[in-house]
């Protein structure tokens, strides 16, 4: 089968201006025909995005540096060819979906591409009714973007990048910043326009899972393609993956581990999981899970004091939405709870009443006894401490020492003490040493970590985290996670809001499961993710492992926890 | 307070050509800023009022109600005591300086209702179409629009940051002047900051989008002069060329 | 004077007048309420910013200034006038980028805003002032001869209203976000290409100088007038009214006399 190729690279090398180490893509050689479906994946500074930005000539017209090779799309050398030329053929998705939405109204937004290239104004009107139902937004023409959920943007945007009807659409980790219903919608759209044959596609995703879709995986790292091949092959080079600091698929690497089993018989999902279990004629021990329940009750008996009681909590925001209608919920000393439901269904508002942000509208809020209607957040804040999802928000010094030391300098520390904290919190986190650094100059990972030291140095007794793993690698995710392990067995403890799963099975103890301001599941970890279907009603998808458990008839939590329960062969 | 005034509603006000608004907005200007006599004021007023309600826009006057009200406070206060003038009612406060002082408040809160009115019956784009029509070059109007349209991200981005920062300990309300100045900085640097940091992708965004690839291009949206607006422009300047006479010639 | 059409050619400056102009906007309405005078001006904060954006992003900050202005005179002080306010800002943020250059304060190879050495802080303050006065010229001129608010009490009002923010918030921010600034390639003289940036002559020079002459000539000038017209400085300036010929003339060569000064660099 010859196709047509779309895009060609040769010999590509790109090295940014004042990058230093290393080239952002070297000698990278690639071939893409029309009408496929490529699937591009690597740690963070892999060269994804680089190459991305390399098809539409981004780099090198927008960012400046040192270029060598050469590159085809569509018989244009990209090189010698404007960005808003490149535009016609080439259509560039963002993660960002906030930058890349220009109008105040959604059908203008699909209109303004098409605008730019003069395409005639009936035709433009017929492209965006085409586009609402392509990227599925019914019912939303004109509606402010600004209104839209974050999913709902990204289709947006999406489709303000279809409607110039490009013949290749690449897309940079559209679903980074999107909840799992997001992520659903985004997915649905790249299997309609692969099904749609002419369109080449290409998504650069963290997401291993929905990766069976396409018809290629590329695996990137240090500015070169290390394997370029089919997904289900890809995907069942299990080590190698791990090694890049890509997430694995967790059914294949509980078979590579626990029986060793040959790389091109390795299962894949869930189910072919179940038959190859019971094709190897293994079982689950009773006993070894029993230890396991029971490990998760002698937990729940050593939690501390209640610290944190909310009874009724109602919460009406002043343009009328009721986001939380009766929540009854406390957190102990000692305790690692993680809050799940999609965006907008309350989980914030709920966490932002516990250091006093918020005020309840009904029903009340006590702090280590504490109503905090009663109390001002700051001394509230000395208790709570809250690390914002975005590290950006809050990060303003110039100096790693200057951000950590706020909150003891504010709170009337003196020197000595504000020294001391400083050095502790910054060990906590594992940043020692880097008082004098830039905090700007950071990784979004490590600018994360100051984000948490700044708020460990005003000593609270509780962490709340919102999304703290969001927009960071498999790695850098791990290790964020192993940051907030070790604080809560130092005794802190720990309220996460999160959408990833395998954190919460494999890190959280408790599970709260918000849906419209209402508390629909709560209980250990184990006792809610053997209920599958109803975490579905909320859009929630168990990890791989823990759903072959359940088909199992056992909940486990993790890739580990299934090795030690495996009987048999 | 919600930044984003357009109401997106269908009237006759939100019809006409954006061209059409501006003019009256000037007229407006023109009239308010020429007569210092309370009786014309409220007639201008009672006028303004009228056309925003044809538009159903005074529902954002609550929106502005505090700017509203502190802007007519301030001129009775300020023009009470500096205006001098009789008969003196207590220290230099005389009933002369308030009367000025109450139509200089009117007249400022008109002007400032007739933009509020403006933004309310049109949208940024047709904004942004409006002054290209008028001869302004694209690439200001879209910069000039875009703005407008950032304002409420902004000011939404910047509460985020205030709640993050108020965790930590932020009091901004303790003080003397300079040290509550200075207490924005924690606000002001992560708000400039994330906004700046999106700059490149923006760009980037709108290249991907086509944008400069012609000096022309088309306009979905159209706004064209018609009959309404032919009536709107014609009182418009009636109204202007009777102030006017009135004002400079009798 | 050229970069500030030429610079429109470039997207990533267009949207730097964007955004500049929307965070100058949305820090000015949440103060349009705490109002010093009524439908003019008001406690300001956000006068920090202008400078930054202009020695930042040089054009964009300029036009971002003025655009920004005007989007917060609708929520408080919108009309005739703000036609003075949008020229008035615009000059806010021009000025000290053009004198920073062109005034000799700070040396060629150490031209880039990181307020590092004791000369560049001096530098910030006087082009700091030097703008504040630009802008306190153009607007007080505008409305003295449209005969709303009088010059004295106007013009020394927005001078100092501009140029204590300006300094005692500006520098902090410009501190911190000039290495951002810079490690983005958003400062203007890294977007804009070599040949736009206009060149550091004796003419060049020579207009700064005259810049600030016309600058000390129109507010000093003017505010002597005004004085000896019978008007008094700040609140007191209220008592007398706006419409004095020859505060309207001095100040008036003041204003235009910056504009040309500004062709010349």
């Amino acid at each position: 089968m010859s196709k047509e190729n779309m895009i060609e690279l040769r010999n590509l090398s790109f090295q940014y201006k004042d990058q230093k180490d290393g080239k952002a893509l070297e000698k990278v050689n690639l071939t893409i025909s029309k009408g496929e479906f490529v699937l591009v994946m690597g740690p963070s500074g892999a060269g994804k995005s680089t190459m991305a930005k390399c098809l539409n000539g981004l780099v090198p017209h927008f960012n400046r540096g040192e270029y060598s090779g050469e590159v085809i799309v569509n018989g244009f050398v990209v090189k010698d060819t404007p960005v808003s030329t490149m535009a016609k053929e080439i259509g560039l998705v963002f993660q960002d979906f906030e930058s890349q939405l220009f109008s105040t109204n959604t059908k203008l937004e699909i209109a303004f591409g098409p605008e730019n290239f003069q395409v005639p104004r009936d035709e433009i009107h017929s492209r965006i009714l085409e586009m609402f139902d392509l990227v599925d937004l019914h019912g939303m023409e004109n509606r402010q973007p600004s209104t839209l959920s974050g999913g709902q943007k990204q289709r947006l945007a999406i489709g303000s990048i279809l409607s110039t009807y490009p013949k290749i659409v690449c897309m940079d980790e559209p679903t980074t910043d999107l909840d799992p219903l997001g992520k659903i919608g985004i997915f649905n759209i790249a299997n309609k326009l692969h099904a749609a044959e002419d369109v080449t596609l290409i998504i650069i995703e963290h997401e291993t899972e929905e990766s069976l879709n396409a018809d290629r995986l590329i695996l990137m790292q240090e500015g070169k393609i290390i394997l370029d091949g089919k997904p289900s092959d890809v995907l069942r080079e299990v080590e190698l993956m791990a090694d890049l600091g890509i997430m694995p698929l967790q059914i294949p690497k509980y078979f590579l581990e626990n029986f060793g089993t040959s790389k091109t018989e390795l299962p894949l999902m869930p189910e072919e999981g179940i038959a190859k279990f019971k094709e190897l004629g293994a079982s689950l021990d009773e006993q070894q899970h029993q230890s396991l329940i029971q490990m998760d009750m002698d937990r729940e008996k050593a939690y501390g004091d209640v610290l944190i009681e909310v009874s009724g909590l109602e919460h009406i925001y002043p343009n009328g939405n009721k986001a939380l209608a009766g929540i009854d919920f406390s957190v102990r000393d000692g305790e690692f709870v993680a809050l799940l439901g999609h965006n907008g269904s309350g989980k914030t508002t709920m966490v932002k009443h516990f250091n006093g942000l918020l005020m309840p509208t009904a029903g009340k809020v006590m702090v280590k006894g504490q109503n905090t209607k009663e109390t001002s957040i700051f001394e509230v804040g000395q208790h709570v401490g809250y690390v914002f999802q975005n590290p950006d928000h809050q990060i303003f010094s110039d100096t790693v020492y200057e951000e950590v030391a706020f909150s003891p300098k504010i709170r009337g520390c003196d020197q000595e003490e504000i020294d001391i904290r400083v050095k502790e919190a910054l060990a906590a986190v594992g940043m020692s040493g880097t008082e004098e650094e830039d905090p700007f100059s950071m990784t979004k990972g490590e600018r994360q970590r100051i984000a948490v030291a700044s708020v460990l140095s005003a000593r609270p007794d509780v962490i709340i985290l919102d999304e703290p793993t969001t927009g960071l690698d498999y790695r850098e995710q791990r290790q964020m996670m192993e940051l907030v392990k070790k604080l809560n067995r130092n005794g802190h403890t720990i309220i996460m809001i999160t959408h990833t799963m395998w954190v919460v099975s494999e890190y959280a103890h408790k599970v709260a499961v918000i849906k419209d301001g209402k508390m629909m599941m709560y209980g250990t970890t184990r006792e809610v993710f053997s209920h599958d279907e109803e975490l579905a009603k909320s859009f929630l998808k168990t990890p791989d492992i823990v759903h072959m458990s359940n088909l199992l008839g056992k909940t486990v939590l993790s890739v580990d926890e299934l090795k030690q329960c495996t009987k048999g062969v | 307070m919600e930044m984003f005034l357009y109401l997106d509603n269908d009237t006759f006000l939100h019809r006409l050509d954006p061209r059409t608004k501006m003019l009256v907005m000037l007229a407006t200007f023109v009239v308010a800023l020429m007569f210092y006599s309370l009786n014309t004021l409220l007639i201008l007023s009672a006028v303004v009022l009228i056309y925003g309600l044809v538009g159903k826009t005074l529902s954002n006057l609550k929106r502005i109600r505090f700017i509203l009200l502190m802007i007519f406070l301030f001129s009775v206060v300020l023009w009470s005591l500096t205006y001098g003038g009789e008969p003196k009612l207590l220290g230099p406060i005389s009933l002369e300086g308030i009367l000025y002082g109450i139509v200089i408040g009117i007249k400022f809160d008109i002007m400032i209702i007739a933009g509020m009115i403006f933004l309310s019956s049109t949208k940024v784009e047709e904004i942004s179409l409006g002054l290209v029509k008028i001869k302004v070059p694209y690439r200001g109007a879209f910069a000039f629009a875009t703005a407008i349209r950032m304002v409420p991200m902004i000011v939404a981005t910047s509460y985020t940051i205030s709640q993050a920062q108020r965790s930590r300990g932020l009091d901004l309300d303790s003080g003397n002047l300079v040290e509550r100045a200075k207490k924005y900085i924690p606000l002001l640097i992560p708000t400039i900051i994330s906004v700046i940091r999106g700059t490149n992708v923006f760009a980037m965004a709108l290249e991907s989008k086509g944008f400069g690839y012609s000096e022309d291009r088309t306009n979905y949206l159209q706004i064209s002069i018609k009959k309404g607006d032919l009536l709107v422009i014609f009182m418009a300047l009636v109204v202007i060329a009777i102030s006017v006479y009135y004002r400079f010639i009798i | 004077m050229k970069e500030i059409f030429s610079m429109w050619k470039d997207t990533k400056m267009v949207v730097l007048v964007a955004l500049s102009a929307g965070i100058y906007a949305a820090v000015l309405i949440p103060f349009k309420g705490f109002v010093l005078i009524p439908g003019i001006t008001e406690f300001r904060p956000a006068s920090a910013l202008p400078v930054v954006l202009g020695l930042l992003f040089g054009p964009a900050g300029a036009w971002g200034a003025a655009i920004g202005n005007l989007i917060g005179d609708f929520f408080g002080s919108l009309g005739i006038g703000s036609t003075f306010g949008f020229v008035g800002n615009f000059l806010f943020a021009y000025v000290p980028y053009k004198l920073w250059r062109n005034l000799g304060l700070v040396s060629k190879e150490d031209m880039e805003p990181n307020l590092k050495s004791s000369k560049q802080i001096i530098a910030y303050i006087v082009v700091s002032i030097l703008g504040s006065a630009a802008c306190a010229l153009f607007i007080g001129w505008g409305l003295e001869i449209l005969g709303m608010v009088p010059f004295a009490a106007l013009a020394s009002i927005i001078t100092l209203n501009n140029s204590i923010p300006s300094i005692i918030l500006g520098m902090p921010l410009l501190i911190v976000l000039y290495p951002r600034i810079k490690k983005w390639d958003l400062l203007w003289t890294d977007i804009i290409p070599e040949a736009d940036v206009p060149a550091i002559t004796a003419k060049s020079r020579t207009g700064a100088v005259v810049m600030v002459a016309f600058i000390l000539v129109g507010l000093v000038g003017g505010l002597i007038a005004a004085v000896g017209g019978g008007q008094a400085l700040l609140y007191s300036g209220f008592a007398s009214t706006a419409g004095d010929a020859l505060v309207g003339i001095i100040a008036g060569i003041g204003s235009i006399g910056v504009l040309v000064a500004g062709f010349m660099q």
